[in-house]
């Protein structure tokens, strides 16, 4: 199954350009995350995948051939808005979807249960979608996106609304998804999550894409840092030690930013010249803290 | 090229889901007892008031010589099943006077042999058989019995008329024809309401609750806008077939009424028109539905088209006063009246066969279009959440 390849992607509304040349490939069994602040054409994207919209140029292909009507048919579908029949029974909601995607009758009674369980609704199989709370409709949700057994999953923000515990099920399914071969596209503004999750990493900015690779590749652009926490030195003792910037302070642990090509022992015989030194070790930048460079960076 | 190995056509499905939706819904339940009650109570009605003015002897006065006519023809009359009151009238005068008042039928006068039969406006047809026979036995008597005189006295043995008040001829029917007429009307409007409004509505809640950019990942727009008329409009005719059927058997249990507006075959009829109406006005009403997103927004988007059912209704009371004339003839012709005036002039046996081949296919050519036009704007439409779409960008796709 796959990969997914989207190339050179453009839309625009009017004067405001929603996709501007945006590409990417998630191949086989890799879970993908897309991120980016509101508005990048992270939604726009999918949707274009997904053929409820049409993109002004570029194109989306899948196993290496254009995505037909009948090809989308396979793909789970988490919109951003999310939307199911409110009075209609979990169990035959499941059931109808799976249906309308070419399952079988009893194979897709079958799955729809087989769903609801996993997400811990099986005692609610009967009763109206409506009767349920919203993170429990969510949970619902994201079983229709899955329930026919879809060879390609694309959802926007499967996380947003989950309890810890549905956010653990969910994790373990887009794993246990990508382990079968699907490829796993799935955009999160949960950034702890998806740096956790996702093989790669994909941040649009602007319609396009400014930074992508695995969370490593990423952070190999990144600056060294150094977190130090020197007890007894004068507050301004930082300042002024060659090739090094001071980042934050938090009482006397400092974090350092050091430039390329400097030695961090040189930063160290600095603290130690101060007094006791009680930590000095590497920080790496957290996904958020790339991502935020990243947009500075493009900003600028 | 709709289903995978093993699943069913997508039309099915969305079909069968509607249907069961609708079927278990409180609409039809509730509707199809209520709608039945008023067939019921409608015969109710007709029963006491066929009880007072129904099926009454026919009062015959005999005066002078014709009273030897007498037991003949009461013979002849009660042998072929028709109730007769007959009796002696003193003259001429105070018969003719009866008759005059309405207290008797038919006064015969004259001799037996060429009697003269005096009425309001004509002998009621089911004694004249009766009065006849009673004649020729008579003539025969005067005649005696040869072949001859047997031939010649069968010749010339009706009874002459002379008619007081002679009426303009009236179809004896006419009443519970033009009840029928009124109540399929309503029937049909009611169906055709009520079941359009479920398509908008149905529209309209896929829009509102999103649920339909799943859905067309999996199913095209014409798809699943077929998929929605054909199951809702099942059921609308499954609803309607079950009051016809109960109709028909509450008609031929009681015996009440039997004219050809309520056999089989009208009622079928009826419903015919009921899927082309419902085609004609929920292709409309898919159209328009699918230009807003809310609820509250459905029904100033369906008022255009519900004003055009309003319309048919309305114009019921044009065509009942005079099925027949041409102003009926052309508006129950006109797509958006045909499936209600038309159903009135076919119940009035007003409706020739070409006015009716004429409107159905008018019909047929206007769903046509409408199902292209809808299928488009629909597709259009569909996906534009948030402000009502303007019907051009809806038809152009912008």
């Amino acid at each position: 199954m796959g990969p997914l390849a989207i190339e050179g992607l453009t839309k625009r509304y009017g004067d405001v350009v929603a996709l501007d040349g945006l590409s990417l490939e998630v191949p086989s069994g890799e879970v993908f995350g897309f991120v980016g602040r509101n508005g990048a054409g992270k939604t726009t994207a999918m949707r274009i995948v997904l053929g409820v919209l049409t993109a002004d140029a570029g194109d989306v292909r899948f196993g290496g051939t254009a995505l037909t009507f009948e090809a989308r048919r396979q793909i789970g579908y988490l919109p951003e808005e999310r939307g199911l029949y409110p009075k209609m029974r979990l169990a035959e909601q499941l059931a109808y979807l799976a249906e309308l995607h070419g399952m079988a009758p009893s194979p897709a009674r079958a799955a729809a249960s087989a769903w609801l369980d996993r997400f811990g609704l099986a005692a609610r199989a009967r009763e109206d979608l409506q009767s349920l709370s919203l993170g429990n409709q969510q949970r619902v949700q994201l079983a229709a996106a899955l329930v026919f057994g879809p060879n390609l999953l694309v959802l926007d923000e499967p996380f947003a609304g989950l309890d810890p515990v549905a956010v653990d099920v969910m994790s373990g399914v887009l794993r246990e998804q990508a382990d079968t071969g699907v490829p796993v596209l799935f955009s999160s503004h949960e950034l702890e999550l998806v740096e956790r999750l996702c093989d790669r990493v994909a941040i649009v900015d602007l319609g396009r894409i400014v930074a992508h690779g695995t969370v490593a590749e990423l952070r190999a652009g990144a600056p060294e840092r150094r977190s130090v926490e020197a007890p007894n030195a004068p507050a301004d003792w930082g300042e002024g030690i060659p090739g090094t910037t001071v980042v934050s302070r938090d009482g006397s642990r400092l974090l350092f930013e050091i430039d390329p090509g400097i030695d961090d022992q040189a930063l160290l015989q600095a603290a130690l010249a101060t007094g006791p030194v009680r930590e000095f070790h590497r920080v790496e930048p957290s996904l958020g803290e790339i991502f935020r460079a990243v947009l500075e960076e493009d900003a600028s | 090229m709709n289903a995978t190995p093993g699943g069913r056509p997508i039309i099915f499905l969305v079909a069968r889901r509607e249907v069961l939706k609708r079927l278990s819904g409180r609409v039809f339940r509730i509707g199809t007892v209520a709608m039945i009650a008023l067939i019921a109570i409608g015969i109710l009605i007709a029963t006491v008031v066929n009880s007072k003015n129904g099926p009454q002897a026919v009062r015959v006065g005999f005066v002078g010589a014709t009273t030897t006519l007498e037991p003949a023809f009461t013979g002849w009359a009660t042998a072929s099943g028709v109730k007769v009151s007959v009796g002696e009238v003193a003259d001429v005068a105070t018969g003719t006077a009866h008759v005059t008042d309405g207290t008797l039928d038919v006064l015969m006068t004259g001799s037996p042999t060429a009697p003269v039969a005096v009425v309001q406006d004509s002998v009621p047809s089911e004694i004249e058989p009766a009065l006849d026979v009673a004649v020729l036995e008579a003539r025969l008597t005067a005649s005696g019995l040869t072949p001859a005189a047997v031939a010649e006295a069968v010749a010339g043995t009706h009874v002459g008329v002379r008619s007081l008040a002679p009426a303009k001829p009236t179809d004896p029917e006419l009443g519970p024809k033009l009840a029928v007429a009124v109540f399929v009307a309503f029937l049909l409007y009611l169906s055709l309401a009520l079941y359009g409004s479920f398509v908008a509505q149905g529209v309209v809640e896929e829009k509102a609750t999103r649920i339909v950019e799943i859905l067309l990942g999996t199913v095209r727009p014409s798809q699943l806008l077929a998929g929605k008329i054909i199951g809702i409009g099942l059921a609308g005719l499954l609803q309607l077939s079950i009051v016809g059927a109960a109709a028909l058997a509450m008609f031929h249990a009681t015996n009440v009424v039997s004219i050809p507006a309520l056999s089989l075959t009208a009622i079928l009829e009826y419903l015919v028109w009921f899927v082309l109406g419902f085609l004609f006005y929920a292709t409309a009403y898919a159209a328009v539905a699918a230009l807003v997103s809310r609820q509250e927004d459905v029904s100033g988007a369906i008022a255009p088209i519900y004003i055009a059912l309003i319309a048919a209704y309305v114009l019921v009371s044009v065509v009942v006063p005079d099925p027949g004339s041409t102003v009926s003839a052309i508006i129950s012709i006109l797509p958006p009246f045909a499936p209600i005036l038309m159903s009135v002039r076919m119940a009035t046996g007003d409706a020739t066969s070409w006015q009716v081949g004429l409107a159905i296919a008018l019909e047929l050519v206007s769903i046509g279009g409408l199902i292209w036009l809808a299928g488009r704007i629909y597709a259009n439409s569909i996906l534009r959440l948030g402000a009502r779409v303007g019907f051009r960008d809806a038809f152009r796709g912008k």
